[in-house]
């Protein structure tokens, strides 16, 4: 009680407190309940695997999509396009970018992180981080599970895919920061981000890719497009329909634009809840 | 020292809703009461002096200077908020830790700071037990661990003693005067004022949005006197207890809830100290907590505002 006086430290900056927050919170992030539920639904595509590879084993008959035969790579593609970027990395995106400090108000525990001598942005940046940590380590186990169970299968070489796989984990990283962030600002930003979020990942964003025109750059999955690396099987009459609007940007471009998503979402977002009261229901 | 907070003309609206209301008021070093019912503006007041609200109306400095967008201040105030709020599954001691590092000590630094704050809230045997598991008088003192273990020149107290059991709250109230003895500044609020009173005299009185008295207030607490005062006691043996009450004269009537004895008293700094020796003792049992409703303290404003 009778501490002697000390010299008051200097408040640590923003990214020394990011770190701090970060440390806080991983442990936190990852036994949470939505870690539980996420985790499940992270098991959906291994489950998926099992089943194509013993009906591989079984019938040795190849996979065939859209008429035309394709190996285990292949199909390891379309499972990380349709199953991960497109489905997976949004949702995990929203219900964790959503609730950053959504969570900490709800839990009323927001006040002891905003009465420490650290900028708030700090917090959130620091549950940005941890929410980065926590959604790639559910996610990693789940596709590395997927790809030795399906691409051996039809043919498929694993030492062959496997420089492929870096570049996959790699844009699942891209993906699920650039979708953290832009959740992370709706999140501080709107009353319902939950309800706003699903609309954009799953209203907004399929709906725009569909049509020709600059409003797909007002999407994350447009960019996310030039980061895949395996080719589609495109033989449907659908497909070539779709390949007249299809225009992709270039890696570089891509990567660029969603690094400015990331930094612009996070600085918005952090403002916010800079200048926000929270009020704590009593 | 300075003097601790400043208000001038101090407001707050939630909406259409007033949460406090053309506030002017200094509070001086030392040790200051809060004191009004629920629903008073004390949360408000708090909130607004430990920068969680942006005030609507008028200006507040704390220690000298604004409070309201300004992090660095925080090295010098410690807050132990009312809310019952914890990352369960932490320990004690990770908790006040990880806390403390963000006032940008060193991990090791850090470690110590927590360790003595836990000791001085002779918490240390249950330091490395989760959170979760703690008794209600051990969060609270665990929470006011966080408070003051980066030693800061103001410690601002929401409803500390809410639900400690008659010994615990015996200690916290002993370890807050310590605190205003050692020359540091507290600010304490509470709905009763018995509490309050047994920490110190100057008192700010508050109901509405408004400050209806500050200083020293003893003629409050003789009117405080003349109502009955309830006291919820969560007990092991509540029919023992009973027994006990009802041989006072103080006592004007109790009845029965699940687990829980609920007393009226027509004199509870007599019926306190009372409960408090029949704690120490154990004779009829553990009290595991102790409540009081603000009715009578609610009364006892609604008369003052008619008067």
């Amino acid at each position: 009680m009778n501490a002697p006086a000390r010299p008051i430290p200097p408040a640590p900056g923003l990214f020394a407190s990011a770190i701090r927050i970060f440390d806080l919170s991983l442990g936190q992030m990852l036994w949470s309940r939505r870690s539980v539920f996420l985790g499940l639904l992270l098991g959906g595509p291994v489950v998926l695997a099992v089943v194509l590879r013993i009906v591989d084993t079984l019938h040795a008959s190849g996979f065939r999509v859209n008429g035309a035969a394709v190996n285990g790579g292949t199909v390891f593609g379309m499972m990380i396009w349709l199953l991960f970027i497109r489905f997976i990395v949004p949702v995990l995106g929203v219900f964790y970018g959503t609730s950053l400090i959504a969570d900490e108000v709800e839990d009323k525990t927001i006040t002891y992180l905003f009465t420490r001598p650290i900028p708030r942005s700090a917090v959130l940046l620091g549950k940005y981080i941890a929410y980065l940590v926590c959604t790639v380590l559910l996610v990693l186990p789940s596709v590395m599970l997927v790809f030795f169970l399906i691409v051996p299968t039809a043919g498929g070489s694993v030492a062959a895919a496997f420089p492929g796989l870096a570049a996959d984990l790699g844009m699942l990283v891209v993906g699920l920061a650039s979708y953290g962030a832009v959740f992370a600002l709706v999140g501080t930003r709107l009353k319902r981000p939950l309800v706003a979020g699903l609309v954009f990942a799953f209203g907004w964003e399929p709906a725009v890719l569909l049509f020709p025109g600059y409003l797909k750059r007002l999407t994350v999955a447009y960019y996310m497009q030039a980061l895949v690396t395996h080719e589609m099987p495109q033989d449907s009459s659908v497909s070539m329909l779709l390949q007249i609007f299809h225009e992709v940007p270039s890696v570089t471009v891509s990567l660029l634009a969603l690094g400015a998503i990331v930094g612009v979402a996070l600085w918005l977002a952090g403002r916010s809840v800079e200048r926000r009261e929270y009020v704590l229901e009593q | 020292m300075p003097d601790l907070v400043i208000a001038d003309h101090l407001s707050k609206w939630y909406g259409q809703v007033i949460g406090l209301n053309d506030v002017s008021v200094t509070v001086p070093a030392g040790i200051t009461g809060l004191l009004g019912p629920n629903g008073a503006g004390k949360s408000t007041f708090m909130k607004l002096i430990t920068g969680q609200l942006k005030p609507s109306k008028g200006g507040i400095t704390v220690l000298g200077e604004p409070i309201w967008q300004n992090p660095g201040l925080y090295n010098r105030i410690g807050f132990c908020p009312e809310q019952d709020a914890f990352y369960e599954r932490m320990t004690g001691r990770e908790w006040v830790t990880a806390l403390v590092r963000l006032n940008g000590v060193s991990d090791t630094e850090a470690a110590a700071m927590a360790a003595r704050a836990i000791e001085d809230v002779e918490l240390t045997e249950a330091a490395d037990k989760k959170i979760g598991a703690y008794s209600k008088g051990m969060r609270q003192r665990i929470k006011m661990a966080q408070a003051l273990a980066h030693n800061p020149e103001l410690l601002i107290l929401d409803e500390p003693l809410s639900g400690m059991d008659p010994i615990a709250r015996r200690k916290a109230i002993r370890m807050i005067k310590d605190w205003g003895r050692a020359g540091k500044g507290v600010i304490v609020s509470s709905h009763i004022l018995h509490e309050i009173e047994s920490m110190t005299a100057n008192i700010l009185l508050i109901n509405q949005g408004r400050i209806l008295a500050e200083g020293n207030v003893h003629q409050i607490r003789d009117l405080i006197d003349e109502h009955p005062h309830t006291v919820h006691i969560r007990a092991e043996q509540t029919r023992a207890l009973a027994r006990e009450f009802l041989g006072h004269d103080d006592v004007l009537s109790l009845k029965f809830e699940e687990g829980a004895v609920v007393v009226q008293t027509g004199r509870p700094d007599a019926f306190y100290a009372r409960l408090t020796d029949l704690a120490a003792s154990g004779a009829h049992g553990a009290i595991h907590e102790v409540t009081s409703p603000d009715d009578n303290l609610q009364a006892v404003f609604q008369y003052l505002v008619k008067s």
